[in-house]
């Protein structure tokens, strides 16, 4: 069989142990021993560890996003990084270079230095039909928030039609991990989506060492959990802020930013970092916290969360809140399951998923807590499953600062050779997974699933019927980072 | 039970950081700071090699070596506190927020184990002049160049009872039109480059733009990748700098600050 034969290899969705078809947890390419294409598709089948498949692209590949909608981004991706051939997919425009990037160049297999600008064209979906009109927002957006392209087909103010066009923020992440130090690649991982970083900082190492099968001491777990909670707790209290100024409830907004900063500064008080960045590296952690700094932490985020859960109550019970958030923004349950939608917004579509309890890891299987599931997948019921969220979160994080075991908190790990592994973590914004290769202490590849990446796509679904004015509303609820989604 | 919101908030101590408290802060930011007389060639040696956007450097100066510190690429990792051996440890106050490129940069003889040019020995040298500053308006439109977030979290941060920006007379805006200074966070990226001349160009004159963290300051951790075009001063003129992977709010007030203050001198 010659190199330039097409050879459509098919890959079928494999059925899950719940009986429905597996979920798609990412889809991604990399580099074989002699530079040819490879294409890995990793599912959820229900089992503890994720079905990994790989499958060598030399020639096309065929879509599986008419069986599979939620591989319908990840296989434009790997058009636009791999030049891999994809027959049968429905929308093959670039997805992540924009109208400057000239055609044919693919970042992950051929060099990229001077790329020369170019000027191609993006077409949008257009709806026609007598009185609609365009909206076009972005990407420079009103407000301090990252860029993003959004295209509304509306009558009158109701929207029929949105189409997204993101990855403004496109950085080359996962190019840069290329040749990285491994014990350096957590850098990089922090700088993916700031607002995540512990989450993803976590991930990163996690993957480092399920490659080469090292243990972390068991106070570097408990005192991950701690930080990954922290961020969950600090991301829905932003969170619930913003729901409340997207709706011009001031007082709201205001007391919500007020408790965020407490917790910010108790952490800076307690490590030195506002955000846990540089915390957390492949083996345990980079800095020693002694158990009564974090007790005080653990009390200062009991006091933090209680005014929380307080405002809580009163904005859940605020009648003009439940006005504007209740039935806006619907994301019906089969969407949210075509397009394998994770984290708080999936949970308040009834999708009951959540890593830390399917799939546990560090410290997860030692503590109990409950996941909160709702159907109701409007602008509320994703302000209830933060709320409960967050509630947890600071329990979790008082219980382990209660009962830390001692000892170190970093452990040696041998990089030699070839290593390849993978973690999920459940970020505030649902599963994070990180896919890596390594030689000789060098990462040779690193592929990050986001869950934001994964989530974009649903948003236009409970955007279509609503009126315009409540899309700042429902994107915010939605509560996805652009950085995440563009890497 | 919206009453019941505001009397609570009422009964809170107020909250307000004082801007003596603010102005050249930087607890939290993981800047480093060198401490003069405890640094060897060794040690320096060592810190070029473990920093990863080599924020630190040797460099030959009028034939003697010196250490070379430069806060706009430093991402805050904290691996030089690390192999440091006590030269360097966690800055709590910064004197090169909010200005030109060239004081960002700081010198140590490594012989003399002693800082070429120091700056001035109080940070809070501006206190005198804020005054002036304050109950004037300026309209600030912040503009994201393909950062990661982290910026844009410790901005929002600044409209908070505790750094309260709106009592310095300055109000973030939806416009670039309304604007007088924009204030740019991230590498320029490669899809966002036309955006972030179109919003520069919709500034009326006259305009101050202040490049905001590691990355707008000089691309940080993403310098050289090939969907990046650079900092920002690669795409349009910087007024001034404020450094920090993300820079605190602390340092955010003292860079606005300081780059409006430079800026009247002018």
């Amino acid at each position: 069989m010659g190199e330039n034969h097409l050879t459509d290899v098919a890959v079928k969705r494999p059925q899950g142990k719940n009986g429905r078809p597996a979920r798609l947890v990412t889809l991604f390419g990399s580099l074989g021993p002699n530079r040819e294409n490879r294409v890995h598709y990793v599912f959820d089948v229900g089992d503890p560890v994720y079905l990994e498949i790989v499958h060598p692209a030399r020639g096309r590949i065929r879509s599986l996003s008419l069986e599979v909608p939620a591989a319908a981004w990840y296989e434009r991706e790997l058009h636009d990084q791999y030049g891999v051939e994809i027959a049968g997919h429905p929308d093959l425009r670039p997805l992540i270079f924009h109208e400057n990037w000239p055609d044919g160049v693919y970042p992950m297999v051929d060099s990229v230095k001077d790329v020369p600008w170019s000027h191609r064209e993006y077409r949008f979906l257009e709806v026609q039909g007598e009185g609609i009109a365009e909206v076009a927002v972005g990407p420079v957006h009103a407000g301090i928030i990252e860029p993003g392209h959004f295209r509304f087909s509306v009558v009158g103010d109701t929207v029929l039609h949105l189409e997204l066009r993101h990855f403004y923020t496109h950085k080359g992440t996962e190019k840069l991990f290329e040749s990285t130090l491994v014990s350096s690649g957590t850098m990089i991982a922090e700088s993916v989506s700031g607002d995540n970083c512990f989450a993803h900082a976590v991930a990163y190492s996690q993957a480092v060492e399920n490659a080469c099968r090292g243990d972390v001491p068991p106070r570097a777990s408990a005192i991950r959990l701690i930080g990954l909670e922290f961020e969950r707790l600090v991301c829905h209290v932003t969170d619930i802020g913003g729901l409340c100024t997207d709706v011009g409830f001031s007082v709201g907004a205001a007391s919500a930013t007020r408790i965020k900063e407490s917790l910010l500064q108790a952490s800076s008080k307690c490590c030195g970092t506002r955000y846990w960045r540089g915390v957390a590296v492949p083996g345990g952690l980079r800095i020693a916290l002694d158990s009564a700094q974090l007790l005080e932490f653990g009390q200062a985020v009991a006091i933090a969360a209680r005014e929380f859960l307080d405002l809580a109550r009163v904005i859940l019970e605020t009648p003009s809140i439940q006005n504007r958030f209740e039935t806006a923004g619907i994301l019906r349950n089969d969407a949210a399951r075509e397009l394998a939608i994770v984290g708080p917004v999936a949970r308040a579509s009834d999708v009951d998923l959540d890593v830390r309890r399917d799939h546990p890891y560090g410290y997860y299987a030692k503590v109990s807590f409950d996941v909160p599931v709702t159907h109701y997948g409007d602008v509320m019921a994703r302000a209830r499953i933060r709320i409960a969220e967050a509630a947890t979160s600071a329990r979790l994080i008082q219980e382990t600062a209660h009962d830390l075991p001692s000892g170190s908190v970093l452990a040696p790990l041998d990089l030699r050779g070839e290593l390849q592994g993978s973690s999920a973590v459940e970020s505030p914004r649902g599963e994070l997974y990180y896919w890596l290769e390594a030689h000789d202490g060098r990462l040779t590849r690193c592929h990050i699933k986001s869950p934001s990446f994964q989530n974009w796509p649903a948003m236009p679904f409970a955007v279509e019927g609503n009126i315009i004015a409540d899309f700042p509303l429902i994107n915010k609820s939605f509560n996805l980072s652009y950085s995440g989604c563009d890497r | 039970m919206i009453f019941e919101v505001i009397e609570r908030s009422l009964r809170q101590p107020n909250r307000v950081i004082p801007v003596e408290a603010l102005l050249g802060n930087c607890d939290g930011s993981r800047m480093p700071e060198v401490i003069a007389d405890r640094l060897s060639f060794a040690i320096a040696q060592r810190l070029v090699e473990v920093c990863p956007t080599a924020a630190f450097r040797i460099e030959d100066h009028n034939g003697r070596p010196c250490l070379r510190l430069s806060y706009g690429e430093c991402i805050g990792c904290g691996r030089c506190f690390e192999v440091g051996e006590g030269a360097v440890a966690a800055a709590k106050r910064i004197a090169c927020c909010g200005s030109a490129k060239d004081q960002l940069v700081r010198d140590w003889d490594l012989e003399s184990r002693a800082e070429i040019t120091p700056p001035p020995p109080n940070p809070e040298f501006v206190r005198g002049q804020i005054h002036s500053l304050m109950g004037k308006a300026l309209n600030i439109r912040q503009l994201d160049a393909g950062s990661c977030n982290g910026c844009e979290a410790e901005i929002t941060a600044l409209t908070n009872p505790y750094y309260d920006l709106e009592r310095f007379g300055i109000h973030f805006v939806a416009s670039p039109k309304h604007a007088d200074m924009l204030l740019v966070t991230g590498p320029v990226t490669r899809n966002m480059a036309d955006a972030v001349k179109a919003t520069y160009e919709a500034v009326p004159a006259p305009k101050l733009v202040v490049a905001v963290g590691a990355c707008g300051c000089s691309g940080g951790i993403f310098a050289g990748s090939h969907a990046v075009v650079g900092a920002v001063d690669a795409l349009i003129p910087v007024d001034g700098y404020i450094p920090g992977c993300p820079p605190t709010p602390a340092m955010l007030v003292t860079g606005i600050l300081e780059a409006l203050r430079t800026s009247k001198a002018r």
